[in-house]
């Protein structure tokens, strides 16, 4: 049997947001002995990604994916938990940045995500110039390679974001990730932007890329459908935990925790003629004040008196099906 | 910026005909400053030509060239008149006996008088008129500036003195603004202040540009207490007048043009550091910086290629109009007295010599420099305005 490479691996990660405070507010607060109110966007996640897969992670607008996203990547740190690149913790694998670079993503927002004061070549070439990849020399053709492995044309290097549809912006900022060879591509919506039909340009170019490059993928999304077509294994978050995590097919066909059954239900589909969705009860709860014990228990038919004490972990219910209810 | 985005840019702000003409006096008055020792007549800190004869001339006033005496001894021996030390400014010709004509060699400028002195008493000189009392004889406008002189008795020996004056002459010159208190050409004055002022205001205003901008991006970087030291100073340098801090610093540090140029700065710095602290807070928080981030770049080159560009449009808005409240600051101080050294003047200390005179109706000394003051400063807000507003997106006009 083929030994399965780890490449990536989050272990109990949190993420903790405080509101900015000014030094006499932060002086006041230590001497009133009043704690300031906390966000916890990312609760305790656990997450491992084989080589060449591609773990999907769907969830509410707010639930803490792309906290997670920017966690995976590097560009946020944690406020608990370990991080592992290949076995490596974090904290040295981000002090070398040249390696560092092995973990890119792609953004959400292709309006915001190019510097518009740049030319686009600078944009996808910079990084690789910046860590010695490519000499600078070099620069124009290495990000004219990139443009045509996303299929823009290789004189766009000389244009700037704003001459460009948001398709084609998103393309380039897939261009700025590949150029700097990376290992695990982290999407934060990347099509969420996008008019459907663009959309599928775009996800079919990122499975291309998978498909050439072999490289492991984390596609974060709203939309389940295409964390369907893509993912090898899904993770559903709800308020900044992790509630289910399967291969795909499993998850799909097979759901055991409440709120990803009520996902699923909510999920059009071509086959049934239904012309009304039941949207999933109640409103997220606020992540400055979470419901106690497990997360969803206000809104969900199944709970129970133990649902609003204990926190329920993550356990097994077969083969690498993962799930956090207390009474599934 | 590239071309279609300037063009555009450039669409919009000719919409304005007010920003156009401020333009086209902002760029007039810079041309001035560049270009003041080709464009200005005389050279007004070239103290040696100073004349008080010049002093205080309305304007369209000749400048004028004072008369001067040329004298000249001559030794009158032998029968003949002989210049001594062979002065060479004089001429003797005899005109028979006991005849002599004493003229100026140069005779290219009419003589306003020529005047022989030491002469027997009875000696005539033709046409002159002879002092009451001293042996004088004075010859007014003499034609060909030569004086006939006939002795009755040739003296053995006497010593003649011959004083050649000539009158005030104009130059040619004309001062166009009049002239100050020194005789300085108003014009050449002002366009010198022009020079002085535009460059005391443009570097300063430059210095506290990168010295604010700087800590702004420092402040917006680091956050915490190096954020919150830096905005309380800026918070305590907002809290004092400009004009009070400047005097300050001046009194402190005596005058000089790098000493205004510091109080300035200090003056200045703490709007550039605010915008360029908030401008880069909002730019962090965008997508790009995120993604800059992901591809490893140095926290100083995030910051000087990323956010500073997308911070630069604003910041250079804000130095526009800092540029004219720099002139004006550095006017006033001078106007004030702590400025610039009087050698040099710039266009406030120019309206402070004029200000004792203007009473005495001699208005023209500040008048001019105060009519360039205000058009220079008034263009210079007015271009700056315009560039904020077309800055500003929400702005549609």
């Amino acid at each position: 049997m083929q030994v399965v490479q780890t490449v990536f691996q989050a272990d109990e990660v949190s993420r903790v947001f405080e509101p900015a405070r000014g030094t006499i507010e932060k002086l006041t607060d230590r001497l009133t002995g009043k704690r300031p109110a906390i966000v916890q966007a990312v609760d305790r996640v656990s997450l491992s990604l084989a080589q060449g897969e591609t773990l999907g992670i769907v969830g509410e607008s707010g639930c803490g994916k792309s906290t997670l996203a920017r966690m995976i990547t590097g560009i946020l740190p944690v406020s608990g938990g370990t991080r592992r690149f290949r076995g490596e913790d974090y904290e040295s694998f981000l002090a070398r940045r040249r390696d560092a670079l092995k973990v890119q993503m792609v953004f959400q927002d292709p309006m915001s995500s190019l510097n518009g004061r740049l030319k686009v070549g600078e944009i996808i070439g910079e990084g690789a110039v910046v860590h010695g990849i490519v000499p600078r020399s070099r620069m124009r053709e290495h990000a004219a390679k990139m443009l045509e492995r996303v299929g823009l044309a290789a004189d766009s290097i000389d244009r700037y974001p704003h001459q460009f549809s948001g398709g084609q912006r998103q393309r380039i900022g897939i261009a700025r990730a590949l150029a700097v060879e990376p290992e695990l591509l982290v999407c934060d919506e990347a099509v969420a932007a996008l008019d459907v039909s663009v959309q599928a340009q775009i996800i079919n170019l990122l499975m291309d890329i998978r498909q050439e490059s072999g490289l492991s993928m984390i596609f974060i999304s709203h939309d389940l459908g295409l964390i369907r077509h893509l993912c090898d294994r899904v993770a559903v978050m709800y308020l900044g935990r992790v509630v289910e995590l399967a291969k795909t097919s499993e998850l799909f066909g097979n759901p055991v925790h409440p709120y990803t059954q009520m996902l699923l239900a909510g999920m059009p589909r071509i086959s049934t003629e239904r012309r009304t969705f039941m949207p999933i009860k109640g409103e997220i709860p606020s992540p400055l004040n979470p419901p106690s014990g497990c997360h969803f228990h206000p809104r969900c038919d199944r709970a129970t008196d133990h649902c609003r004490i204990s926190r329920p972990d993550l356990r097994e219910k077969g083969p690498s099906h993962l799930h956090a209810c207390l009474n599934a | 910026m590239n071309r279609a985005a300037f063009a555009e840019f450039a669409g919009r702000f000719s919409e304005s005909w007010v920003a156009v003409a401020s333009l086209v006096v902002t760029v007039l008055f810079l041309a001035c400053a560049l270009f003041a020792p080709w464009l200005s007549p005389t050279n007004p800190y070239d103290l040696a030509r100073l004349q008080l004869i010049d002093a205080l001339k309305p304007m369209g006033s000749p400048q004028v060239k004072p008369g001067e005496e040329i004298r000249a001894n001559f030794a009158l021996t032998q029968g003949q008149l002989i210049p001594e030390a062979n002065d060479t400014d004089f001429e003797v010709e005899a005109c028979g006996a006991n005849c002599f004509i004493v003229g100026l060699a140069d005779s290219s400028a009419q003589l306003m008088s020529l005047q022989l002195r030491g002469l027997p008493r009875d000696a005539i000189v033709d046409g002159a008129s002879k002092h009451p009392i001293q042996p004088w004889w004075t010859l007014n406008a003499p034609e060909n500036n030569q004086a006939r002189v006939r002795f009755e008795n040739l003296p053995a020996d006497a010593r003649v003195e011959a004083i050649a004056r000539t009158d005030n002459q104009p130059t040619g010159f004309i001062f166009q603004l009049g002239s100050d208190a020194f005789g300085r050409d108003m014009l050449s004055a002002i366009l010198y202040g022009i020079r002085i002022s535009v460059f005391v205001g443009v570097a300063a205003a430059g210095s506290a540009m990168l010295f604010g901008t700087g800590l702004g991006l420092l402040a917006a970087w680091r956050g915490g207490a190096i954020d919150a030291m830096i905005m309380r100073a800026v918070d305590f340098t907002l809290s004092f007048p400009a004009i009070l801090v400047g005097l300050a610093i001046l009194a402190i540090l005596g005058s000089g043009v790098e000493k205004v140029i510091l109080a300035v700065v200090l003056v200045q710095w703490c709007y550039y550091a605010r915008t360029a602290r908030s401008l880069a807070l909002s730019e962090l928080n965008k997508e790009y910086i995120e993604a800059a981030r992901g591809m490893r770049l140095p926290a100083w080159r995030i910051m000087l290629r990323h956010v500073l560009p997308n911070c630069l449009p604003q910041i250079i808005v804000l130095f526009t109009l800092n540029i004219a409240s720099a002139i004006s600051l550095e006017s006033s101080l001078s106007f004030l007295g702590v400025g610039l050294p009087l050698t040099q003047p710039s266009l406030g200390m120019l309206i402070a010599n004029g200000y004792e005179y203007i009473f005495s109706q001699k208005y023209w000394i500040s008048f001019g420099p105060g009519i360039v003051l205000l058009i220079m400063i008034v263009a210079m807000n007015l271009l700056g305005d315009r560039l904020r507003d077309l800055n500003n997106p929400r702005f549609e006009s």
